[in-house]
């Protein structure tokens, strides 16, 4: 199983803050492409993170069994 | 892991309470303090009322952990203390408060200046702007 997060404008888009996803053997770029069409994300601008690091958006590095992926779009603090 | 994340608005008493915490150091000389203040910003005739923080608090953590080793490497400090509210923070409060103490006065300014840039670029915080008729946007920092 693979956690995925969504936060910000993009939780509001996705209309959810988490959902699971079945480990699949496939990569990041794949999982990515299917999660932006299912809620329509193509529009945002966001980076991910693999386990709470930044990675490139079109990685083919394979997701692994309790991985979590976070759909971060651009930080706001301060 | 030092506590960073509070909820709601970071309070006046919060902050003296911090300093007066430091005056047991005695190798502290010099303290610099940034405390950043939600602004009434007017959009397209509507105004910001608060704003609402949310942040992605594990990745944050870790992040706001590894910003604190490398000012310790890279400026002559002696603590260091970095606080940003989670929630509602009304126009006129403080939502982020970062405290430098060193020696010299120097690294104080430059290391101030250094997080306030870190915690704005590299730290998952999302802020929310709510305007007067309960309309919002997200805010993007410039």
């Amino acid at each position: 199983m693979i956690q995925v997060k969504y936060f910000g404008v993009i939780a509001e888009a996705a209309q959810r803050d988490s959902e699971n996803i079945a480990e699949n053997n496939m990569t990041l770029a794949q999982v990515l492409m299917e999660l932006s069409t299912r809620h329509s994300l193509g529009d945002y601008h966001f980076q991910v993170a693999i386990n709470r690091k930044i990675v490139s958006e079109d990685s083919d590095q394979v997701l692994s069994d309790g991985d979590e992926i976070a759909f971060l779009p651009p930080f706001s603090g301060g | 892991m030092k506590k960073v994340f509070l909820e709601g608005a970071i309070s006046p008493e919060f902050i003296s309470e911090s300093i007066a915490k430091h005056q047991s150091k005695h190798s502290i000389g010099a303290h610099n303090i940034f405390l950043g203040q939600v602004r009434a910003d007017e959009v397209e005739g509507k105004k910001v009322e608060s704003i609402d923080f949310t942040s992605y608090e594990e990745m944050a953590n870790e992040k706001l952990h590894e910003i604190r080793e490398a000012a310790f490497e890279k400026f002559d400090l002696t603590c260091l203390h970095i606080y940003h509210s989670l929630g509602n923070v009304k126009v006129g409060e403080i939502c982020i408060f970062v405290f430098v103490s060193s020696k010299r006065r120097k690294p104080v300014y430059e290391a101030t200046e250094w997080l306030v840039n870190q915690v704005k670029t590299e730290v998952p915080i999302f802020g929310k702007e709510i305007f007067e008729n309960e309309e919002s946007q997200w805010k993007v920092n410039s």
